[in-house]
C-alpha cells in the first residue's frame, strides 16, 4: 500500500498543525501515524498520509504551499511503500544515558545497540543544566531480539559509557496488560 | 546543624555506591542533622539522601508533611542502612529530583513499602509508608546504590523538562 511522508521543521508559533493538516485534508489525504515535537524551538512533525489513488507527493505539496508559505515552514513530502515485513521477536527495552555532553555520546550507545541487533524505536535526548557544564540526556525505546543476552549488553554498553564518562543503565520496559 | 550544598548532574558522587553506616554515633547524628536541615531549606524538597550532600553513606531522610499527594506521613525522619523489607502496588508517576533540577520523568514504583532502618538514636525503626511517602523512600533509597530517577524512566518520552515559571 502507497502512502505518504510528510516532514515539516520551523520556528515554532501557533496553528503549524491546523494549517498543515487542513490543506492535507483538503485534497482528500487522511493523517495515519503523526508525531510532532518542538526542538530547542523548533516546530517538527512527521505525518503520515494516506488517501484516494489519485493524490500524490506533488499534490499533496501544492495543496500544503500557502500554509507553508504563511507559516514559514520547511516541507518534503515523499511517497512510501507502508507495508511493512513482520518483525522479528523482540522484548522492548528502555536505556537511559546521562552525564557531561560531549560530541559522540549518541553513535557510541547506538552502534552498540546495532551491533547487538537491537532496533532504536524511539529516542528523545535533552540538553540541560549549567552553560558551563552542560548535562547531556538520552532515553531510547529499543527493541531486543529474544537471543540477546541482556547482561552482555549491558556489559557492552557500560563499557562505552565509561569511554564517555556517562552513565547508562537498561531495563525491561513495562507493559503490564490489563 | 549545617545547610549543605546538594550536588548535581553530572557530579560524580550521585553514582558512587554507600557503605553501610553500621554503629551511630556523633558523626553520623551530625549527618542526620544536616540531612533534615538542608532538606527543610530547599524548596518542594522531600527527600535526600547522603550522597547528594557528598557523602558516601548508606543515610536518607524523608518528610512528606502536608504534600497533596502523601497519605501516610511519619514527619521528618532520617534512617541509616535502609531495607525494603516489602515493595508491592506499582503506581507510575513523574517525579523529580534536586540533582537533576531540570528534569522530571515518568517513574514506576511500588505504593506500598515496608523499610526498616537505624534510626539517628540508633534504634532499629520500621516503617511502613504508602502513597507518596512510598515513592519519596524509594526514591532516597535508589540515590544510595547510585541510581537516579533516570535510570528508572518508563519509556523513551518519560522525561520532562521542569517548567518554571517567574
Amino acid at each position: 500500500m502507497q502512502g505518504f511522508a510528510l516532514w515539516a521543521v520551523g520556528s515554532d508559533r501557533p496553528g503549524m498543525i491546523a494549517g498543515l493538516s487542513g490543506a492535507v485534508a483538503s485534497v482528500g489525504g487522511n493523517l495515519s501515524d503523526c508525531s510532532m515535537t518542538i526542538l530547542s524551538g523548533q516546530f517538527a512533525m512527521v505525518m503520515i498520509i494516506t488517501g484516494p489513488d489519485a493524490l500524490d507527493a506533488d499534490g499533496i505539496e501544492r495543496a500544503v504551499a500557502p500554509a507553508v508559505a504563511a507559516l514559514g515552514l520547511t516541507v518534503e513530502v515523499r511517497a512510501i511503500e507502508l507495508d511493512r515485513p513482520p518483525e522479528a521477536r523482540s522484548v522492548p527495552h528502555v536505556v537511559s544515558v546521562y552525564g557531561a555532553d560531549r560530541p559522540g555520546i549518541v553513535h557510541a550507545i547506538t552502534a552498540a545497540l546495532a551491533r547487538a541487533g537491537a532496533n532504536v524505536t524511539d529516542l528523545e535526548t535533552r540538553v540541560v543544566g549549567a552553560p558551563e557544564a552542560p548535562v547531556y540526556t538520552m532515553m531510547l525505546e529499543v527493541s531486543l531480539p529474544v537471543d540477546v543476552v541482556l547482561d552482555d549488553l549491558r556489559a557492552e554498553l557500560e563499557a562505552r559509557a565509561e569511554e564517555l564518562g556517562v552513565d547508562v543503565s537498561i531495563h525491561a520496559a513495562d507493559s503490564d496488560v490489563l | 546543624m549545617t545547610v549543605r550544598t546538594v550536588l548535581e548532574l553530572p557530579d560524580r558522587s550521585l553514582k558512587t555506591l554507600t557503605r553501610p553506616v553500621g554503629t551511630i554515633g556523633a558523626t553520623e547524628r551530625r549527618l542526620a542533622a544536616d540531612l533534615l536541615e538542608t532538606m527543610a531549606v530547599s524548596p518542594a524538597c522531600v527527600g535526600l539522601a547522603a550522597n547528594q550532600l557528598g557523602v558516601h553513606l548508606r543515610a536518607f531522610c524523608v518528610d512528606v508533611t502536608g504534600h497533596r499527594k502523601a497519605d501516610s506521613c511519619h514527619g521528618p525522619f532520617v534512617l541509616f542502612d535502609p531495607v525494603v523489607l516489602e515493595a508491592r502496588a506499582p503506581v507510575m508517576m513523574r517525579e523529580g529530583c534536586m540533582s537533576v533540577p531540570d528534569l522530571t520523568g515518568d517513574v514506576s514504583r511500588s505504593s506500598e513499602v515496608v523499610v526498616r532502618g537505624t534510626t539517628p538514636e540508633g534504634r532499629q525503626l520500621t516503617v511502613e509508608a504508602n502513597a507518596f511517602e512510598a515513592r519519596a523512600v524509594l526514591h532516597e533509597i535508589d540515590h544510595l546504590d547510585g541510581f537516579l530517577f533516570l535510570d528508572r524512566v518508563a519509556h523513551a518520552h518519560g522525561v520532562h523538562r521542569r517548567r518554571r515559571y517567574t
